[in-house]
């Protein structure tokens, strides 16, 4: 399970994240809405590690993260959380097997013990037949399901999605909003999904809303 | 008899072209040796040697033979060259030490052009040198001195009485044409002394010796394929020289013999008189030549038997003088009875003596 | 390894950039492998050839190039210390009809069996032993009797000075079977016939068990006489190495400098890549690659393109070793070692070394984008799109004053001594020249973008703002042509001021004379006697003429000898290109030193000093000093009547001699020539000889040009290299810039002039820090390796034409790297993502 508790955050003395407190139960998938410039992206950064609050606490399960080091929130990165960005961030000079593959290796594992995983959830996105194209030969909904293979390969606790589909036209957008609550359900990870659409964050099982007052149902 | 010289005699017949100017001093018969002066040099004349050989006894009770040799060639090359570095004389030498606890020679060579101090020779008296090897003659004494890597030797020799003129007053014929002789005297009997080093030890040493001096101009006959030797100390104060020229089929071409008496009386032995049958052979496993290491000689009415100190007492000049010989030290016996101790020498019995 | 693919896959993908990277390493340690595997195959040839004439000798006795007396030879025979001595007689000799010569060793055969065996020669027949003795025998080499196309047996008339000796090939050297110019024959024979009574050149001693060489050597020295000296066999090797190290070093310099271009090269391709690749650092950061990982990863991605660069340039460098040698010989030309057939070896070592500076100079160029994108934090990076903005931080910041401070020190740097005889001074400082210049060059983009007109074709102005907007693209290509361009211009000054100052030194050295006349074989003792000098004198025709004898002094062991030149000097010596005031005093014999000898001994004008002539010290005052090119070890000139009175040696070496009115030169040449045997004497004429001088001295320096070339190649590769990667990266501004309205070509032009902005800045800053280079070269390089100095001399029209070359080349470059982006539906590229 996730708890954040009275979490803050500043920027040259300017606060973006005021006593920010949220928990989210273990199979949980919640959407945050708000809109641009309300310091949804600095929530979903120091959830994720790549930032550190100036105050408050951030634990998943028993871990307590929010005074880590660099290394210690990469390594907790890499084994316990998943992403799926708005921008794909998909290898294009790795396979599209090797691209959903691409946690494990960061784990040390590779070769087929790593390919066995990467397939079933390619299987599971609906792109089992195209494990040896490369990514320029997919089309934008597509790479974004690889993405999502991706992100539950290594089996995370939690998967954290920023604006998944800002770069997808909505017929698109709406197939992989519903395969992404779909396949966390089936991981039984939590999920926050970040986004300034109401429609997109109504795949998710709860939704919360940030504004410059904090963060509120 | 040491045709060893001989071998740059043949040497200098292989181009008769350009030393055909230099006129070399002729054997003559009938001339008379003049002592001290024919102990010196002779340069006129194109080969000379002096050879030492003899039992020593060392301190520790061990009884080795030693041998020095120095050869002067006149090479006829260079008579009218103004270089210090003309090499109209050249001085060879050969040293070996017989070791039953060895079991073959101690063997060193040396060999250099006349010149700069470092090789010469003396006329009026025997000094012969090259480097810090010296054979060299005062007062009727004789110093050798040699240095080898392996041994090295200060010995001093003194004779017993004038020297003992082999063949006709010193006139050595070789063949039956008077073409082929040389001058020869040898001195027998030498009593000798001093230090012998070997494998880092010195130690004293006393024993007897031969000394055999010889000059020649004349090439070998064409016949010989090489000779026979023996130079013997008699225990009762005589001494025995003799040799054979052999053919290639081992039959004599020549031979010739001296035989000094206790009393001191010297008979000169013709060639019917002198007699060489060849006994066991030994053969050498550097060459692979075979030598009769042991001889039966009949000289006049005696017949002695030779038997080596070692087997093995093969020398290989090739380097200096170019050839493979057998030198080493005998015991003589008589009726079974040991007689005395010298030197038996062999050569041609690889190939025709000479070079190449 | 898991993660090699997600690395060194992208590699692949940058085929251009990684390219041009190897390239330039490839080049760059090619250049290196080749200059140090040339010179190593003629050290070890040359050392070879000492060490199989000094046998087993523990030590030589040397003396001037007269030789010395043969009773040096009796006196230490006879020591002691000595096991065994052979003299030798070394005399260089020709063959009617042969252009090479032929080295006579004058040996005693017996002493050569102890101290040289491999010399000892083998008549053929083998009966006649005493044939190594005979006068007229002469024992050639196996090879040296193929080049002379003779055989045992056959009549061999050999020339020497004027003598031509009648000999017959009495055999062969087993031992020497491969030399193909040795010749022995007995020393007697030697002194008779090539008139060196008395004398020899050389003793190889061996020495007495137990004693340590050098305690041998300080006793045996002291009881020669002066101007001979006793040295270790390795000493020469040692002089060898020392005279041709300067010269190795300086080539090895600029191959360095190849491959620290190729290093720049590597850094831009690498900066360029890590800018383009930002967001995917970022996405790798944010699921779980640690910092030190991501680092480590793209230093491999540098040092692998490295390593790949150093195996082909090892490959490559041996091959370029093996033309070099084929072509230029041991000494690329240079003369060190004349005459020697080096073979190339394979050195694992220096291979290793060379491959190893590949992966650093990869590593190296790889360390700073590596380090910037380590450090960017994933969660900006992972948002912007824009990737533009690192390039800036990367080399747009101009760090002017680090800059200023470095070219300080390189200014300071040239007033360091040399350090064990090689300029690390004058090294360290081009260095910095070269570093300080990079640094300064952001500066300098901005400064002239600031005064590029806002006028013109839209391409112009668009070009013109980016250089002035984003300068760190164009820095980063520029680094590279700077480098190149520094190193190229640097290397054009340094020689063309080498080749007007030889030029006019020739003008100067050579005695004012219509022809010369001298021995054919003038490197060995051969010499026109007082009686020929009568006669050349007598010949009609001839209006003056002034003789000159060449010798040589041995002033310290361990030193090579010096050469001594004596020759008719004016008393204020004016016709010499004299290079300090003169200083005489009266009464004094004067000599003049070369600047070699100032650097080399310590010599100064004033200066009395004793030198060794004739066996004897003369006192002697150092009166001026002058430039020589000819003689890098030292060369002492003093007039010939001088020399006559201290040495008594009548003997000259060659005559310059000036025509009596009305005489026509070709016949004086004939009568003269006739004055000795055919083919004795040799006539040059002044022109022929400055001709020739020049024609060896741009021999010498051909692979310098080869050098340069490389130095080019390796800067436009870099501008294609840059371009190429920000061509790819601007597929969507290009796509834009098209929906605007600008066509193809204007595009085309627009990156056509951005390279020629950018090459054009790293021209301007090359040719400022190449002509300072060049400047260190030629002060503090060349003094203290070669001890001789120059004038500058600036090539300035090559220059403006390489210049100007060089721009047009990198727009060129821009382009054609530019195209493959210009190509591609640039109207699709805008819609998609990065």
């Amino acid at each position: 399970m996730l708890s954040i508790e009275n979490l803050s955050r500043q920027f040259n003395g300017r606060r973006v994240l005021n006593d920010i407190s949220l928990s989210l139960q273990n199979g949980e998938y919640l959407a945050i809405v708000g809109e641009s410039g309300v310091g949804k992206s600095t929530l979903l950064n120091l959830i994720a590690g790549l930032d550190t609050p100036d105050g408050g606490r951030l634990r998943l399960d028993a871990d307590d993260y929010a005074r880590l080091d660099d290394d210690a929130l990469t390594h907790l990165r890499r084994n316990k959380l998943g992403f799926v960005f708005q921008a794909f961030h998909i290898l294009p000079h790795l396979t599209v097997l090797q691209n959903v593959a691409l946690p494990l290796w960061l784990l040390g594992t590779a070769g087929a013990a790593a390919d066995a995983p990467a397939q079933q959830l390619l299987d599971a996105v609906g792109l089992g037949d195209r494990g040896a194209s490369w990514p320029r030969e997919l089309s934008g909904g597509e790479m974004q399901r690889v993405a999502i293979a991706r992100t539950l390969v290594h089996r995370p606790r939690l998967v954290l999605a920023d604006e998944p589909t800002g770069n997808l036209d909505p017929a698109n957008a709406a197939k992989v909003l519903s395969l992404l609550a779909e396949r966390i359900h089936a991981a039984n990870a939590m999920g926050i999904l970040v986004t300034h659409s109401r429609e997109a964050a109504a795949t998710a099982d709860r939704i919360l809303y940030l504004t410059a007052d904090g963060l509120g149902a | 008899m040491r045709r060893r010289a001989f071998c740059f005699a043949l040497a200098a017949l292989a181009t008769f072209g350009d030393a055909a100017a230099v006129e070399f001093a002729r054997v003559r018969r009938g001339l008379k040796l003049r002592f001290p002066f024919d102990h010196g040099a002779h340069p006129d004349y194109r080969n000379e040697w002096w050879y030492a050989t003899g039992w020593l006894d060392l301190a520790d009770s061990q009884r080795i033979g030693f041998q020095s040799t120095f050869f002067r060639v006149r090479t006829g090359i260079g008579e009218k060259n103004a270089s210090a570095f003309a090499p109209r004389q050249l001085i060879l030498a050969h040293a070996a030490i017989a070791d039953p606890r060895v079991g073959a020679l101690r063997v060193d060579q040396r060999a250099a052009r006349v010149g700069f101090g470092r090789a010469g020779y003396a006329s009026g008296r025997t000094n012969v040198w090259i480097g810090d090897w010296h054979l060299d003659q005062r007062d009727d004494r004789y110093r050798v001195d040699v240095r080898a890597d392996k041994f090295a030797y200060a010995l001093t020799l003194v004779p017993d009485g004038p020297p003992l003129l082999n063949g006709l007053a010193g006139f050595s014929a070789k063949a039956a044409d008077a073409v082929h002789a040389s001058y020869y005297y040898s001195r027998p009997q030498l009593k000798v002394s001093g230090s012998v080093t070997l494998a880092s030890r010195t130690q004293a040493a006393s024993g007897l010796a031969w000394l055999d001096h010889e000059w020649s101009s004349a090439p070998l006959p064409e016949a010989a394929q090489g000779w026979d030797w023996i130079g013997i100390n008699l225990d009762d104060g005589g001494a025995l020289m003799a040799f054979r020229l052999r053919r290639a089929d081992g039959t004599a071409l020549w031979s010739a013999a001296t035989w000094r008496e206790a009393a001191g009386k010297v008979r000169i032995l013709s060639p019917n008189d002198v007699v060489f049958e060849p006994g066991r052979q030994w053969r050498s496993p550097r060459t692979g030549i075979a030598f009769p290491v042991e001889w039966d000689i009949r000289v006049g009415t005696r017949s002695v038997h030779l038997q080596p100190l070692i087997d093995d007492q093969e020398l290989d000049s090739r380097h200096t003088t170019g050839s493979v010989y057998w030198e080493g030290a005998v015991t003589v016996s008589e009726d079974r009875r040991e007689i005395g101790r010298g030197y038996l020498e062999m050569t041609g019995y690889g190939e025709r003596i000479g070079f190449g | 390894m898991t993660l090699a693919p997600v690395f060194l896959g992208s590699l692949g993908r940058r085929r251009a950039a990684t390219l041009f990277s190897f390239v330039a390493i490839v080049l760059g340690v090619a250049l290196g492998m080749a200059v140090q595997a040339v010179h190593q195959a003629a050290l070890s040839e040359f050392a070879r050839g000492l060490r199989f004439m000094a046998g087993e000798a523990d030590l030589q006795v040397v003396g001037p190039r007269g030789g010395f007396a043969d009773g040096v030879y009796a006196m230490l025979a006879a020591r002691p210390e000595v096991a065994a001595a052979s003299p030798v007689i070394e005399i260089e000799a020709r063959v009617d009809g042969h252009p090479d010569s032929l080295k006579v060793l004058g040996i005693d055969v017996f002493a050569l069996a102890q101290v040289e065996p491999q010399l000892m020669p083998m008549a053929v027949p083998a009966t006649d032993r005493l044939a190594p003795l005979r006068e007229d025998a002469i024992f050639l080499s196996a090879a040296a009797q193929t080049a002379f196309a003779v055989k045992a047996g056959d009549r061999f008339a050999v020339q020497m000075g004027n003598q031509v000796v009648p000999l017959r090939v009495a055999g062969d050297l087993p031992g020497a079977a491969d030399d193909r110019s040795l010749a022995v024959m007995d020393i007697a024979a030697v002194q008779k016939y090539f008139a060196s009574a008395g004398r020899i050149s050389r003793i190889d001693l061996r020495l007495a068990e137990g004693l340590t060489v050098e305690a041998a050597r300080v006793a045996l020295q002291n009881l020669v006489p002066s101007g001979v000296l006793i040295e270790a066999p390795a000493a020469a090797e040692d002089q060898a190495a020392n005279l041709s190290r300067a010269y190795r070093v300086n080539l090895t310099m600029l191959a360095a400098m190849a491959l620290l271009t190729g290093g720049f090269l590597v850094f831009s391709a690498q900066a360029l890549s890590v800018v383009r690749r930002r967001s995917e650092f970022a996405f790798l950061r944010a699921i779980g690659l640690a910092r030190r990982r991501l680092f480590t990863w793209l230093i491999a991605e540098g040092a692998l393109v490295g390593l790949a660069g150093g195996l082909t340039g090892a490959v490559l460098g041996h091959g370029l070793a093996w033309l070099m040698l084929a072509l230029l010989g041991g000494d690329l030309g240079a003369g060190y070692f004349s005459g020697l057939k080096p073979q190339l070896e394979f050195q694992p070592e220096t291979t290793a070394i060379y491959v190893l500076l590949g992966v650093l100079a990869g590593a190296a160029g790889a360390w700073l984008p590596a380090h910037e994108a380590a450090t960017v934090a994933p969660a900006q990076a992972l948002k912007a799109g824009d990737s533009g903005v690192l390039a800036g931080q990367l080399a747009g910041r101009g760090r002017p004053w680090r800059g200023v401070a470095l070219l300080l020190v390189a200014l300071a740097a040239c007033a360091l001594p040399p350090l064990n005889g090689l300029p690390v001074g004058g090294y360290l400082a081009v260095a910095l020249l070269l570093a300080g210049s990079v640094l300064l060059l952001p500066a300098a983009a901005s400064r002239l973008a600031a005064l590029l007109p806002r006028r013109g074709p839209v391409p112009a102005r668009l070009a013109a703002a980016r250089l002035g907007a984003a300068p760190g693209h164009a820095v980063i290509a520029a680094a590279g042509v700077l480098t190149s361009v520094a190193l190229a211009a640097a290397m054009a000054i340094m020689v063309s001021s080498f080749r007007e100052s030889v030029d006019e030194w020739l003008q100067q050295i050579l005695l004012p004379a219509d022809l010369y006349l001298r021995v054919a074989t003038p490197q060995s003792s051969g010499y026109l006697d007082a009686e020929l000098q009568a006669r050349i004198a007598a010949v009609p025709g001839v209006g003056s003429v002034r003789f000159t004898r060449h010798e040589s002094l041995r002033l310290a062991a361990g030193q090579a000898p010096v050469a001594l030149i004596a020759r008719p000097v004016s008393a204020d010596a004016h016709e010499l290109p004299l290079t300090a005031s003169v200083q005489r005093t009266a009464g004094a014999t004067a000599i003049w030193i070369s600047e070699a000898m100032r650097d080399l001994y310590g010599w100064r004008p004033g200066q009395l000093v004793d030198i060794p002539l004739a066996g004897h010290m003369a006192r002697v005052q150092v009166a001026g000093i002058w430039r020589d090119y000819a003689r890098q070890t030292g060369a002492v000139l003093i007039d010939l009547g001088d020399y006559r009175r201290l040495t008594g040696d009548r003997l000259a070496n060659e005559a310059a001699i000036t025509l009596a009115p009305g005489t026509r030169v070709r016949e004086l040449a004939d009568a003269l020539t006739a004055t000795a045997a055919a083919g004795a004497l040799q006539v040059a004429y002044p022109a022929q000889i400055r001709a020739r001088t020049l024609r060896i001295f741009d021999r010498t320096f051909a692979v310098t040009y080869l050098l340069e070339a490389v130095a080019v190649i390796i800067g436009l590769a870099g501008v294609a290299a840059s371009f190429a990667a920000l061509a790819a990266a601007r597929r969507r501004e290009f796509g834009m810039l098209r929906h605007l309205g600008l066509t193809r070509r204007q595009i085309g032009w627009m990156l056509a002039q951005e390279g020629a902005l950018a090459a054009g800045v790293g021209v301007l800053g090359g040719l400022l820090a190449g002509a300072a280079i060049s400047l260190v070269l030629i002060e503090v390089v060349n003094r203290q390796s070669f001890h001789w100095s120059m004038g500058l001399h600036l090539p300035m029209a090559s220059l403006v034409l390489f210049a100007l070359g060089m721009t047009a080349l990198a727009a060129l470059a821009a382009v054609l790297a530019g195209r493959q982006a210009m190509r591609q539906d640039a109207v699709l590229a805008v819609r998609e993502d990065w």
